[in-house]
């Protein structure tokens, strides 16, 4: 019998994810995209298996040819679609429009429905391929259902300019995981509709604030005003991760999973000190590497006597280091990621891990296995799409 | 070591996939490969042959073992010195079994290839065809501003400012007089706009919505007013015919098409693919025959000799030689001598044929952007950039 309470433990290492991230990067990029399948599948194993609830890792069981097969499944389909809705609504955003900012609300709001329709698919796939002690997840079919849901709620939050996304969020996290399975036991999101409001103060406090201010500063040209209104942007900062630390405790706590409960305790101030980190450090290599290359590009100019004075010698020059530029481009944007990859999205997911647990875990040995969900168009529509998840 | 009759057990914990029970198991060596042994006594036998590691874990100090042809049993070692005898012994401990039928796949491949083929090559075009024709000539232009800006900042080599408008009023009086002399405004809904942009390419082109667009480069190359004429000529067929439009609707449609197949491994890639496209546009050799025919009998009409069109060609033909050109406009190289034949022939026998520019105005448009006229340009200036066939 297991214990009661299982603490969540995190294994999942920066230099690791670095090195793992930049090597399937590189593949992605030498084969034109196609390793892309199994790049995602191998961050997807090693973040997956970095959370360990009771000291048993999580693993991702998804296959990259199978995410391959999807994906041209989908295409099959989506080609269809993307060519001929991407001429329509071209055609029509300049017919009737004449190539305005509505058109393109119009072409979005024509592509929604699809989009919640894939990450609902995506989603399905994702937890058909994760398993804890040799136990599935699973997530029932309803797509339609999610997509229609989406397209309201998110209608709702729009017209109240995001005053409502707290509902929204309330919404549709019910509808997911009251569609989860673990086994054969389904998750049940509780939890009253004003639930996530209070997580949300400290956004809605600055931006009431800074209103006022603004609206002051403009009437009185007085610069406490303005010290005021730029003092705002700081606390909408910590606005931002206090939503996710506390959305994320009240959602997570109002879950059920037959006797099971959860307990979590994000700190907004630790999302916010990840990220400043984070970004600092990609801040210094992309810095550190500029004067770098800086250097060598002087070295070199002034071993081979490069006349500043005439500018027509910039065209040649232009052309011979055309390829290097190619080679740049695609080097910041795969050091981009990888940094990214290790110093943000990883220790956020090491955070959030580790303050969590799980209560009541006295029936789990109950929980029986479901049966495989085959699922041959995998994530393809997502993928084909770009609005999978991001890793 | 591995000779000793009895080696000490060690334990691990296992999961059978029936349920989310964790079992501890006793862990043999044997000659057939890890005797498992549960509490309840019966010892599964696992041959080394037969035992996979999970890839890309995030603990190091576990290795998760599965057995092939069971997807759902796991044994989660943390024995070191065991760990070290199953690297050594298991002879496929890293080799994944393959899920899905490479026949399966292939079929699926073959068919997102014929799909995307069709879409690209058939359908897209066809609608595109039929939606240039309807699409109102406020909508043209708009699609037109919007390429126009595209391109200019394409071809800016800073990729910031985009390329200057060379913006002499007596040059572009010129241009405009030279269009005035060929009067094509009954066969257009719209005002031709005529713009010199300061760039070196020798080329020309139209864009949706009678925007007609030459290069510097062009006008330096061109011997005569009466060529340069014969180049707008054909330019304005493109407008007449929808060209630039149809073109314009459908690289929307097949660009659609592309980013779906190669995704996001590059960001903006296919964002410089697109401006690219629009530049080169290579329309079809009908397209190419039907805008030289009306350019043939617009010049007649404005008693300009039709063979000037020809005399570009031939002499842009002539300069930079065939490889270039080859590569520049693949699809149309091929007709450039019948093209020539095209415009010689379309000279009407005894008519006499004018000059359709002043040699004041001559100059004045040779040196629209700034630079001095040709004839006194610097012999060491770098190579033009060849780009013969001027569409
Ligand atoms: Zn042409």
């Amino acid at each position: 019998m297991p214990p009661a309470s299982l603490n969540v433990t995190y294994s999942g290492r920066k230099g690791p994810m670095l090195g793992l991230a930049l090597k399937t990067g590189f593949l992605t990029i030498v084969t034109l995209g196609i390793y892309r399948f199994w790049a995602k599948t191998r961050l997807r194993r090693y973040y997956w298996s970095a959370i360990r609830p009771g000291g048993i890792p999580l693993e991702y069981v998804g296959d990259p040819l199978e995410k391959l097969l999807g994906f041209l499944v989908a295409v099959v389909f989506m080609a269809f679609y993307i060519g001929v809705v991407n001429l329509i609504l071209m055609y029509v955003s300049f017919a009737l429009l004449n190539g305005n900012v509505a058109a393109y609300l119009l072409s979005f709001a024509g592509l929604a429905p699809i989009i919640f329709f894939a990450q609902y698919r995506a989603r399905r796939y994702i937890l058909a391929r994760t398993r804890w002690r040799g136990i599935r997840f699973g997530l029932e079919p309803g797509a339609w259902g999610y997509a229609w849901r989406a397209m309201v709620h998110w209608g709702l939050a729009i017209l109240t300019v995001g005053l409502a996304w707290p509902l929204t969020t309330l919404w549709l996290e019910k509808y997911r995981t009251n569609h989860t399975y673990y086994g054969d036991l389904r998750f049940v999101q509780g939890g009253r509709r004003g639930m996530l409001f209070a997580s949300m103060k400290h956004i809605y406090y600055p931006l009431g604030l800074s209103a006022i201010a603004g609206g002051m500063a403009a009437a009185f040209e007085n610069p406490a005003w303005i010290a005021v209104f730029v003092l705002t942007v700081p606390w909408l900062v910590y606005g931002l991760a206090y939503w996710r630390a506390d959305s994320f405790k009240r959602l997570t706590e109002a879950k059920q999973l037959g006797e099971m409960r959860f307990r979590t305790a994000p700190r907004p101030w630790t999302i916010v000190g990840i990220y400043a980190l984070g970004w600092l450090l990609i801040y210094l290599v992309f810095t550190g590497l500029m004067i770098v290359i800086a250097g060598v590009v002087l070295a070199a100019v002034g071993g081979t006597g490069f006349d500043f004075e005439n500018p027509e010698q910039f065209e040649p020059v232009m052309t011979a280091i055309a390829p290097t530029v190619v080679i740049v481009y695609f080097a910041i944007f795969l050091g981009y990621r990888a940094m990214t990859h290790a110093w943000i999205t990883l220790p956020i997911a090491a955070h959030f891990a580790e303050v969590t647990r799980i209560v009541n875990a006295g029936d789990l040995h109950q929980i029986t296995q479901r049966d495989r969900d085959e699922f041959a168009e995998a994530e393809g529509f997502a993928e084909a799409l770009d609005v999978g998840a991001a890793i | 070591m591995t000779d000793s009759p009895a080696p000490p057990a060690v334990f691990a914990d296992f999961v059978g996939g029936d349920r989310a029970v964790l079992t501890r198991v006793s862990v043999r060596l044997s000659a057939e490969g890890l005797d498992l042994s549960p509490p309840d006594g019966k010892t599964l036998i696992w041959p080394w042959a037969e035992l996979r590691a999970e890839p890309d874990q995030a603990d190091t100090e576990t290795l998760v073992i599965s057995r092939s042809g069971d997807r759902l049993s796991r044994l989660y070692l943390r024995d070191k010195n065991v760990q070290a005898q199953l690297r050594t012994r298991a002879p496929h401990l890293k080799r994944r079994d393959r899920a899905i039928s490479i026949p399966r796949l292939m079929a699926w491949a073959g068919g997102a290839a014929a799909s995307v083929t069709a879409i690209i090559f058939v359908l897209v075009p066809m609608m595109a065809a039929q939606l240039a024709v309807m699409l109102p000539p406020e909508g043209e232009k708009a699609l037109g501003d919007t390429t126009f800006e595209q391109i200019r900042m394409a071809l800016d080599e800073t990729g910031l400012v985009g390329t200057p408008i060379c913006e002499a009023p007596a040059g572009n009086a010129a241009m405009q007089a030279m269009y005035d002399r060929l009067n094509p405004a009954s066969d257009l809904p719209y005002e031709v706009q005529i713009h010199i942009l300061d760039h070196d390419m020798v080329n020309a082109f139209a864009l949706p919505g009678g925007r007609i667009v030459f290069f510097r480069g062009l006008i330096e190359q061109a011997e005569t007013p009466e060529e340069i004429a014969a180049v707008l000529a054909h330019e304005i067929g493109h407008v007449v015919n929808r060209d630039p439009t149809r073109d314009a609707l459908r690289s929307a449609g097949s660009l659609g098409v592309l980013g779906l197949l190669f995704g996001d491994f590059a960001g903006g890639t296919i964002a410089l693919f697109l401006a690219n496209q629009l530049i080169n546009a290579s329309y079809s050799q009908s397209a190419e025959a039907t805008a030289d025919d009306y350019a043939h009998d617009l010049l007649d009409r404005a008693g300009v000799s039709p063979a000037a069109l020809g005399t570009m060609f031939e002499r842009l033909l002539a300069e930079h030689g065939d490889a270039e050109g080859i590569v520049a406009h693949f699809m149309s190289h091929p007709q450039m001598g019948k093209r020539i034949a095209a415009a010689q022939a379309a000279v009407v026998d005894g008519r006499q044929y004018g000059s359709v520019l002043g040699a004041s105005e001559w100059r004045a448009l040779q040196s629209v952007c700034g630079d001095a006229p040709k004839g006194q340009q610097d012999p060491d200036l770098p190579e033009k950039k060849p780009w013969p066939g001027s569409d």
